[in-house]
């Protein structure tokens, strides 16, 4: 049983002032309306009154603590609120609950939960998610969401109350209708990205465990499906995995689109509302690094799929990586930009990437603005695995951040450092982007060791757009070694060939971002403990393993297809400046290791820290940092008591801009902090 | 004549009254406790958070520069409770103190702070008696 667990109270007055919205309903500037700021997924508002000028004034104006949404504090708070008409939206805590805020004072007008006992406790992606949608016909409002249980639900926005003409009494069951039988209460889907809306039609993708080291070949497939938003009556589904009979079916050789699963969307979705056409960055097939399963190109594993919004029939698509082996998943919103090239005006789609690649299309016709060459990879030896001869390169514009690991890239802030560095990567195969996976040997070489798979580049945070001057801000990670080493998995463990392991050590199940961590979760039966694992530390004396820059800011101008500023970002860490082995060295900052989500204004980008520091400036905290856009110098920054977690984004109510950001992180739970300029000086 | 339930309290209070006066670095842990946390951390921990403390794709490292960036100011109190209240995600507060206790010492230990002679305690508000410092404080 269901039910709301508590609506708190509404602002009546200051919520029917949403009347004035006219029939067309075109959103004010000064609002952020869906999770990217528009559903071209630019994260760009062209507000002016916090600038360069002015941004080190800025002061908390208010504060949300997401602590007691939930049985128990959520560490992990990666929202993006919403703000419409004075009304700030969010999700949050590990109840993952939609909350309306006061957008001016961060007062608390209404909280709708869902206690789904078993269902949610088994739910892939836990946790409080990326945010809900927003909708309306100039008389009604909504606010849409997917609970971890993957039930779609939708609330009157003034009241937070179930709309019971939506779906089943305000639920659409998004287990069912969905051309293929999903268990209800422990069938493997969820989603913790936000919902869009365009035109009417609610766009929803998947999600599943992490894929690293997947139990089975088999697993739900993550179908793309659009509904309407007045009735919940579902429209149309685009299959990810094509069935018998469709285009693309002859890419999963030995009839293996039957099992396979994964390849979901599990991002941002973006939509061009004009030309009705909807963009679907989609994951990895099942088995993140071993796809001798699969064999063949499997599409549409890690391809950017155009689909009309009206049918979700298929326009183009373009396979990023084939037969994908290393994680890549496509795992932030497309940015729809309308730029010129030698002279001609394009509209044009760019996709950030984990691999730190913009690739950059015809938005209409799918075809690369710049060439993109079929180049030979190297080929592997991985037992019964299958290998794609090519794979896509951009020629244009050049990576924005690490890709391979090659030696020079190795620390070397001594020779002996250097060294030291030298003798720890002779355990691993090293190489470009699109290095195979290695089958770990103890007695060898223990995986390949890679950069922009995983954990790299532009994960789920992605990039922010500027369409004044056509550029892209891409926050990057570009330290987050990812060893992928293969190992054969225990029948109890997995019926795959391989899954993800290191020869010699205990295998070990990777668990997914928030999961059996929501409010939801139940205990889970324990094995014997397993012996410790020997230690391969990527790291020399607590130094990474490469050079800085750990993380950095790009700005990418896509008239030009050129890089025309990239900044390191964050405060050198502690263990950096205070190291021991550096004392006396005078080190430029060399940024973090992660990325964060970005958000643009008429002159500045906006990002924080996605780590805490200590320094002599500041107690220990992150700082939310200014930079200009047109040349990447920073021009201010503030304190957060916790590293930036989650989004950022911008508004303006009562005459005043306001910046909200998620934080969280170490011992600080989940806040919503809003900044502004003090009201006197 | 003061009890000496009286007594104690009073010392407490004492202690209370005063900033944290040790740290990570007076050995605040044994290495018995520390052999017995790993026991514990294999058993509960190890799965999310990896065999060598270095973290996963979900959960934050337990050992070197960015845990004890995060932790640096903080109390070793504060990062009890944190286990305490929040550990294991999927169960908790299904742990005792003790055993939260020595989990929390083989951390400190696989960090390289030295072991004592006694126990660490498992109480919130003593833990909060002691500083965790990432670097060793320059008179040590």
């Amino acid at each position: 049983m269901f039910r709301v667990i508590g609506k708190v109270a509404f602002v009546a007055g200051l919520l029917g002032a949403a009347a004035v919205l006219s029939a067309q309903v075109r959103f004010k500037d000064t609002e952020w309306p869906t999770h990217s700021a528009d559903l071209a997924g630019s994260r760009y508002r062209p507000l002016d009154q916090i600038n360069a000028s002015n941004f080190n004034k800025l002061e908390i104006a208010w504060h949300f603590k997401t602590e007691s949404i939930g049985n128990r504090p959520e560490f992990k708070l990666e929202g993006t609120p919403l703000m419409i008409n004075g009304v700030l939206y969010a999700t949050a805590g590990s109840r993952r609950a939609a909350v309306a805020l006061d957008a001016a004072t961060g007062e608390l007008l209404w909280v709708h939960g869902e206690h789904e006992g078993a269902r949610g406790a088994a739910a892939p992606r836990q946790l409080s998610g990326r945010g809900l949608a927003y909708w309306t016909d100039g008389k009604e409002e909504r606010v849409l969401y997917v609970t971890p249980g993957y039930r779609l639900i939708c609330l009157d926005a003034k009241t937070g109350g179930l709309v019971k003409s939506f779906g089943k009494d305000g639920v659409v069951d998004l287990k069912l209708d969905d051309d293929q039988t999903i268990a209800l209460i422990d069938g493997e889907i969820g989603l913790q990205s936000a919902p869009i809306v365009a035109k009417d039609t609610i766009i929803i993708g998947a999600a599943f465990r992490e894929g690293m080291t997947p139990k089975s070949m088999h697993n739900n497939k993550g179908f793309v499906r659009g509904f309407d938003v007045r009735t919940g009556k579902r429209l149309w589904i685009f299959h990810t995995i094509p069935m018998k009979g469709e285009p693309g079916y002859d890419t999963w050789e030995k009839g293996s689109a039957e099992y396979t699963g994964n390849t979901g969307v599990w991002t941002q979705v973006t939509v061009d509302e004009q030309l009705g056409l909807v963009y679907l960055p989609v994951e990895s097939p099942t088995g993140d690094y071993y796809g001798g399963h699969r064999p063949g190109n499997n599409l549409y594993g890690e391809s950017l799929v155009c689909v009309d919004l009206k049918t979700g029939q298929r326009k183009w698509f373009y396979q990023l990586v084939h037969h994908p082996l290393w994680d890549m998943d496509i795992s932030s919103a497309p940015i729809l930009a309308d730029i010129t090239v030698d002279g001609h005006a394009i509209k044009a789609v760019a996709q950030p990437t984990k691999q730190g690649i913009l690739y950059v299309f015809d938005r209409v016709s799918g075809k690369p603005v710049w060439p993109i060459e079929e180049r030979p990879v190297e080929k592997g030896d991985v037992e019964g695995e299958w290998y794609s001869p090519t794979q896509p390169f951009p020629t244009k514009p050049p990576p924005y951040s690490r890709n391979g690991v090659t030696p020079d890239i190795l620390v070397d802030f001594t020779p002996a450092i250097h060294d030291q560095a030298m003798t720890i990567a002779a355990k691993y195969k090293l190489g470009p982007v699109f290095t195979p996976p290695t089958a770990s040997k103890v007695s060898g070489l223990l995986a390949t060791l890679t950069l922009g798979t995983a954990g790299g580049g532009s994960n789920w945070w992605g990039a922010s757009y500027d369409p004044e001057t056509h550029t892209v801000y891409a926050s990057a990670s570009n330290a987050s070694l990812t060893p992928i080493g293969l190992v054969h998995a225990p029948k109890e463990v997995s019926d795959m060939n391989y899954i993800l392991g290191t020869d010699g050590q205990e295998i070990r199940i990777a668990r997914g971002p928030g999961e059996n961590a929501g409010a939801d979760a139940a205990p889970i039966p324990r094995t014997a403990a397993p012996p410790p694992a020997p230690v391969n530390p990527l790291n020399v004396q607590g130094l990474p393993l490469v050079k800085p820059p750990y993380g950095t800011l790009s700005a990418i101008n896509l008239d030009k297809g050129e890089i025309t500023w990239q900044v390191p970002h964050g405060e050198t860490p502690d263990a950096i400046r205070n190291h021991p082995l550096l004392k006396g060295m005078n080190l430029p900052r060399t940024g973090q290791t992660g990325g964060v989500v970005t958000a643009v204004t008429k002159t500045l980008v906006l990002a924080g820290d996605p780590q805490v520091t200590t320094t002599a400036d500041h107690p220990r905290g992150a700082m939310l940092r200014a930079y200009d856009k047109l040349t990447g110098k920073e021009v201010g920054a503030v304190y957060m008591p916790a590293q930036q977690s989650g989004g950022i984004m911008t508004y303006m109510v009562n005459g005043k801009q306001y910046i909200v950001v998620a934080v969280s992180g170490g011992a600080y739970s989940g806040e919503y902090i809003a900044y502004s300029l003090p009201s006197a000086d | 004549m003061k009890s000496l339930v009286e007594i104690a309290l009073l010392g407490m209070l004492a202690m209370a009254q005063d900033a944290p006066t040790r740290s990570v670095w007076d050995g605040v842990f044994t290495q018995d406790q520390a052999q017995r946390g790993q026991s514990s951390y294999n058993q509960y921990c190890m799965a999310c958070h990896g065999g060598s403390l270095s973290g996963g794709e979900q959960a934050p490292p337990l050992a070197g520069g960015e845990f004890l960036a995060n932790w640096n100011g903080l109390t070793v109190g504060d990062l009890f409770d944190r286990i305490r209240t929040s550990m294991p995600l999927n169960n908790p507060q299904s742990l005792n103190r003790e055993t939260n206790a020595a989990i929390l010492s083989y951390i400190l230990s696989v960090n390289r702070f030295p072991t004592g002679q006694t126990e660490m305690p498992s109480r919130s508000e003593v833990l909060k008696l002691i500083r965790l410092e990432a670097e060793r404080p320059a008179t040590k």
